[in-house]
């Protein structure tokens, strides 16, 4: 196995660790070069994930704050759950979340794990 | 006071009001309607917080502008890049 020095100017050239400097730089925004619109698959992701937050806002506001207001028997209640529910179902889709999360970074984990080296 | 104290305190002042409403802990008497809007709030205001972050980023992600010259220089910085550094025997 080749062993490379310590010192990292021996190793990269400068020209090598501009270009990966700007790498490192392609997150920010170019403001002098010219630009287009974003492309349609990115917009067509935006705009649903936009409209997604707008409706899954509605319906939680009418059903925590709204519903208490309403009589117990006008028509609307049949489009809504029980109100523990409005508490319960985050409260789980949370609970999921986190539980990708966690086997998300176990896996990578595993799978990146080195054996020992053997001297 | 740093931040940190700051959002604690913050935090704790609205926990305790929530806790002094939703349990009746100072027999205010507040009518049934409106306990039944304030014992579900810090559920409330998180989806809430999650419904901005995801619209955010949504919004971000459909206005966030290409730049056809720039990447195309890039790519070819990259391929530069690359040759230089394989040549002195980094591995890819």
């Amino acid at each position: 196995m080749i062993r490379y020095p310590l010192v990292s100017s021996n190793l990269l050239s400068s020209r090598a660790i501009r270009c990966l400097t700007l790498l490192a730089c392609v997150e920010n925004l170019f403001p002098t070069f010219q630009s287009l619109p974003a492309t349609g698959a990115d917009q067509v992701a935006g705009m649903s994930l936009v409209c997604f937050s707008l409706v899954l806002f509605t319906y939680y506001t009418v059903w925590v704050i709204v519903l208490p207001f309403v009589d117990s028997d006008h028509v609307i209640h049949t489009f809504f759950l029980p109100r523990e529910y409005s508490v319960i179902l985050p409260g789980m889709a949370a609970l999921i979340l986190i539980l990708c999360v966690g086997l998300f970074i176990g896996v990578v984990t595993w799978k990146n794990r080195k054996p020992k080296k053997v001297d | 006071m740093t931040k940190l104290l700051e959002w604690l305190l913050g935090v704790s002042v609205v926990v305790t009001a929530w806790g002094l409403l939703t349990f009746d802990l100072l027999d205010l008497k507040v009518p049934q309607v409106y306990r039944e809007v304030v014992w579900p709030m810090p559920v409330y205001l998180l989806v809430v917080f999650g419904c901005y972050s995801i619209a955010t980023v949504g919004y971000r992600v459909a206005t966030f502008n290409d730049c056809e010259e720039a990447a195309q220089e890039l790519q070819a910085q990259i391929k530069e890049a690359k040759l230089d550094l394989k040549k002195k025997g980094l591995k890819f």
